[in-house]
């Protein structure tokens, strides 16, 4: 399996060839927010086939959780890289080519860029209402406030909080931020597009499918079965290529074109294709002297971009997040998504986990500095346990924290000293309510053929599923197969996000494999769902069937002079109740806290006025194995006779508030992500200023 | 539609020499790629030609006698390993070694890095320390340019249109030289600020890469015997650095103090 991908035998959909197939490309508004006042394609030489706004008009609108948008702009750009028209042609140089005959009249308007300035009610709307979708994708309550760029606002009271501050012996109070990132997946985004009469075919690679079926039939208004999906192999994913993201241009192109589209995103244009959601998250968290959490009120504005794509459960996650692994007995939240004129964002590992435990693991840490107590003690006084109540309302089971977060401790010599160390924990969702299904097909040659929307991006997702398959059918693995998922093949599934395949799959596979056994027939058939969600108004119910658990401790030396950071070891403990396919779950966790480390560390796009300013691999700074820690290392707990828990994405929140905290212990305070040599640096500046 | 670009492969240094005269600054001249392959793929460059200097023989020799000579197409990892360049001159075989990654040292060139006068690089920083001659060919002739000449400003040289950069020539008296890279971020990323130091009897050379349209380099600061801090307090305030993604102007000030300072005692060590 890992095979085709050593040997370059693997095809992405990319390498899709389809005979007498064109190929796309996509202008992109120069402007953060422009009305389009005129679109000239009169001097694009024939053979060249062209989509404009007038086009898109006559096509449905779309999107997963808010239905907010179109195939193309129509009457207004509302980002830097808008789609506002669209070419397909012979060759690739020739779309490109054609591109530049295409003459856009713009008239520019003024744009908001803060998420925080957005959420104001006098702010300019980016979006005049808001329409919930109808997709599957949009699987709890959503609360878009009218009037305003708020396209969702998620709440959690519990207790009072004013009580709460009021018995408080000490009050921490602090603003945080994170930086908008990119995905930087080795593959670009890329699809192939064909109809048959009124049926449309579609090769792709998504982790999505049936979400993407369903928002292509609001776009064509085809009925979902008359679209198919084919999910190719991707290169990577992180989350990039969830919903609809190009499929719906190609699918229009080669509708118009009546030949086959292909759509290939150059490197440059990734980052208007999808990107991390900047956050800025205020935290009040109260405690008695003795460090009991006493009370906690965050607020998160969660930049969502110029359309809110899943920003609203991203926005959801970040929320529900924010209290932290502990027992506090009273909680507000308010979690904003909120529209601006940048690029969208979306799912990115971990769906807003990474910003919320930055928030939240940092508060702790200026909490444990104000009541002169050992951040590990703080945190272990509080850390939930079994059968405690989450702000939720639901109680916490098979929970690891404490053993997890000792375990990290324990790796960096927590007890032999703590200058230049700093510990975090995190409590993760995943996505309730969601539901799994799997059809086993026995082959006449003793092979079995698994069929399931499980996408393959890399993870392992299908070794995993066919490793489980292999000791339940009680057959060497060789005899599974597991082909790429094809929406007209495979029964219904949530998507593969939320680290949930290996547990939710595995288990609607035992099902599959007990009604082979049962019907004696050559096909079996296993469903799970999940059920669960919360209220949007008082964020009361079952946030989570599950929790991904887990803590990481970093040490670190600095460069005092010039604010450089030196990771001398990294390390996360990750709750895994059981491992399924142990170097797969390792690779999971190495990537997570490396990508963990470029979020701590470098990763930011900059911005000015709206446009990307480092749209490149040598720019955009991402990690390179010569900035691996000296040591990095990681264990996975079990238990016996524990559940499959998911480990995707866990060990890459933690990591950023670690190292924060570990110069923290330095009096070197950061509050914003990445924490750069030169914020480094000033901060150090500031201790001197203090402490002067 | 227009026509794909013209690829041109000289095979001897005459036929490119004439084909530069010939094509002047319509052809983009191709050595390793490294740099042109960026703009080409983020579009800012659709040249109607490129003249590669791939296939001619002799251009990425190194040669060693009272001076090193490394040919044009000379690449980055050949330096960096080069035995005899490690043991004339090892602080230029550790500069050009702490370029980006070794994928990218083995087809990056000496050339190259020089002729595309990018501010953000390594090697032309240590190459004015150590006072290096570049050599530059036409159908006119031959002539000789110190390297803080050859570079005149962003991604600017003092070539003439018809003229191609052959070789680079580093003296070879004893000295003593440090360079130091300071990364802002990624250990494979360019340098936020480049230090290079060299002594050479009395004369001491400090030049700062990076943080502006050239090397920077003030004669008059660099005092053998003055104190370090000193001379690298004078280096900040006698540059006024660039702000980019790597970090602010006020940022790139502070470091360069630090950094001279560091380098001058990295060459007192």
């Amino acid at each position: 399996m890992s095979d085709s991908r050593v040997t370059g035998a693997v095809r992405f959909a990319e390498d899709v060839e389809l005979p007498g197939m064109l190929h796309a490309c996509v202008l992109r508004s120069p402007y953060a927010h422009a009305r389009i006042v005129g679109v000239d394609t009169s001097a694009v030489p024939p053979g060249v086939v062209v989509l404009t706004p007038g086009d898109a008009r006559r096509l449905g609108r779309y999107g997963c959780q808010i239905q907010d948008q179109t195939v193309l702009a129509l009457d207004r750009a509302l980002f830097v890289g808008d789609p506002v028209a669209a070419v397909a042609a012979a060759t690739p140089r020739e779309a490109q080519e054609a591109l530049a005959l295409i003459d856009i009249d713009y008239e520019p308007l003024a744009a908001v860029f803060d998420a925080v300035e957005a959420a104001q009610p006098e702010a300019l709307l980016v979006h005049d209402s808001h329409t919930v979708s109808q997709n599957d994708a949009a699987y709890f309550a959503l609360r878009p406030q009218p009037g305003t760029n708020v396209c969702h606002r998620f709440q959690i009271r519990h207790g009072d909080v004013e009580v709460g501050f009021a018995e408080a012996d000490s009050i921490v109070e602090e603003t945080f931020h994170t930086a908008a990132a990119q995905h930087a997946h080795m593959e670009p985004h890329a699809c192939v597009a064909r109809w048959d009469g009124a049926a449309l075919e579609v090769w792709t690679g998504t982790q999505t499918p049936f979400n993407l079926r369903e928002d292509l039939s609001r776009a064509f208004g085809l009925e979902p079965e008359r679209i198919r999906i084919v999910c190719e192999p991707m290169g990577g994913s992180f989350g990039a290529k969830t919903f609809l993201r190009t499929e719906a241009i190609a699918a229009a192109l080669a509708h118009r074109a009546g030949r086959p589209v292909r759509l290939v995103v150059p490197r440059s244009d990734e980052w208007v294709t999808l990107n991390r959601h900047p956050a800025t998250i205020h935290v009040k968290l109260g405690a008695r002297l003795d460090g009991t959490l006493i009370a906690k009120q965050v607020a998160c504005y969660v930049d969502t971009g110029a359309y809110a794509d899943c920003g609203p459960g991203v926005a959801q996650k970040m929320g529900f997040a924010a209290p932290g692994p502990y027992r506090i007995p009273n909680v507000r939240v308010d979690a904003f998504c909120v529209y601006t004129n940048l690029p969208p964002n979306g799912a990115f590992r971990g769906y807003g986990q990474m910003q919320s435990t930055w928030a939240s693991e940092r508060a702790m840490d200026l909490l444990a500095e104000r009541l002169a107590l050992d951040p590990l003690e703080l945190r272990l006084k509080n850390l939930l346990c079994n059968g405690d109540r989450y702000c939720t309302g639901e109680t916490m089971r098979d929970v690891n924290f404490v053993e997890c977060l000792q375990a990290a401790a324990d790796a960096i010599g927590w007890s032999a000293g703590r200058r230049g160390k700093g510990l975090s924990v995190v409590l993760k969702g995943m996505q309730t309510p969601s539901q799994a299904s799997i059809a086993i097909e026995a082959e006449d040659d003793g092979t079995y053929v698994l069929r399931c929307a499980t996408t393959e991006m890399g993870q392992g997702a299908h070794r995993a599923i066919s490793l489980l398959a292999a000791e339940l059918l009680e057959v060497d693995v060789h005899r599974i197969r597991f082909p790429s998922p094809d929406t007209s093949l495979v029964p219904y599934d949530t998507r593969t996000t939320s680290s949930r395949s290996t547990y939710m799959m595995g288990r609607a596979l035992e099902e599959a494999v007990h009604d082979l056994r049962r019907s004696g027939s050559r096909r079996g058939h296993g469903k799970v769902a999940d059920e669960g969600g919360l209220d949007p108004d008082t964020g009361q119910g079952i946030a989570s069937t599950h929790w991904h658990q887990g803590a990481a401790a970093a040490e670190v030396r600095v460069d005092e002079e010039t604010g450089s950071v030196e990771i001398v070891h990294l390390h996360t403990t990750i709750y895994a109740g059981r491992v399924v396919d142990r170097p797969a779950a390792e690779l999971q966790n190495e990537g997570s806290m490396i990508m963990g480390l470029g979020s701590a560390l470098y990763e930011e796009i900059v911005f000015e006025d709206g446009a990307v300013l480092n749209a490149n691999l040598s720019d955009y700074p991402l990690l390179a194995f010569a900035d691996l820690p000296g040591r990095l290392t990681h264990d996975l707990l079990e238990r016996e006779g524990a559940q499959i828990h998911g480990l995707g994405e866990t060990a890459l929140p933690p990591v950023p508030p670690a190292v924060g905290n570990a110069l923290e212990s330095l009096g070197i305070r950061l509050t914003e992500l990445p924490m750069t040599a030169e914020a480094v640096l000033d901060a150090v500046e500031r201790r001197a200023e203090a402490t002067a | 539609m227009s026509n794909e670009p013209e690829w041109l492969a000289p095979r001897s240094l005459e036929e490119a020499l004439a084909l530069k005269a010939e094509r002047g600054e319509e052809a983009t001249v191709v050595a390793g790629g490294t740099f042109v392959g960026i703009l080409v793929n983020q579009r800012l460059l659709a040249p109607s030609a490129f003249l590669s200097l791939r296939g001619i023989p002799g251009l990425a020799d190194v040669r060693v006698s009272d001076e090193l000579r490394l040919g044009a197409m000379t690449t980055h990892r050949t330096v960096e390993l080069s035995p005899a360049v490690r043991r004339g001159w090892p602080a230029l075989a550790h500069t050009f070694g702490v370029v980006a990654s070794p994928r990218i040292r083995n087809h990056a060139t000496v050339g190259g890095v020089l002729a595309d006068a990018d501010h953000a690089s390594d090697p032309p920083a240590m190459l004015v320390a150590l006072g290096a001659r570049a050599v530059v060919r036409s159908v006119r002739g031959e002539r000789e340019v110190p390297v803080e000449e050859f570079i005149v400003g962003y991604y600017q040289t003092s070539l003439a249109p018809d003229e191609l950069l052959v070789e680079v020539r580093v003296p070879g008296s004893p000295h003593r030289a440090a360079y130091r890279k300071f990364r802002s971020r990624s250990h494979e990323d360019r340098p936020c600020v480049g230090v290079a130091a060299c002594r050479r009897g009395d004369d001491l050379r400090v030049v700062v890469g990076a943080v502006a349209e050239r090397p920077q380099y003030f004669r008059e600061l660099c005092v053998l015997g003055r104190d370090p801090v000193e001379i690298g307090r004078a280096y900040a305030d006698a540059i006024d650095p660039l702000s980019d993604v790597s970090g602010s102007s006020e940022y790139r000030s502070r470091v360069i103090a630090v950094e001279v300072r560091r380098a001058l005692e990295d060459l007192a060590s």
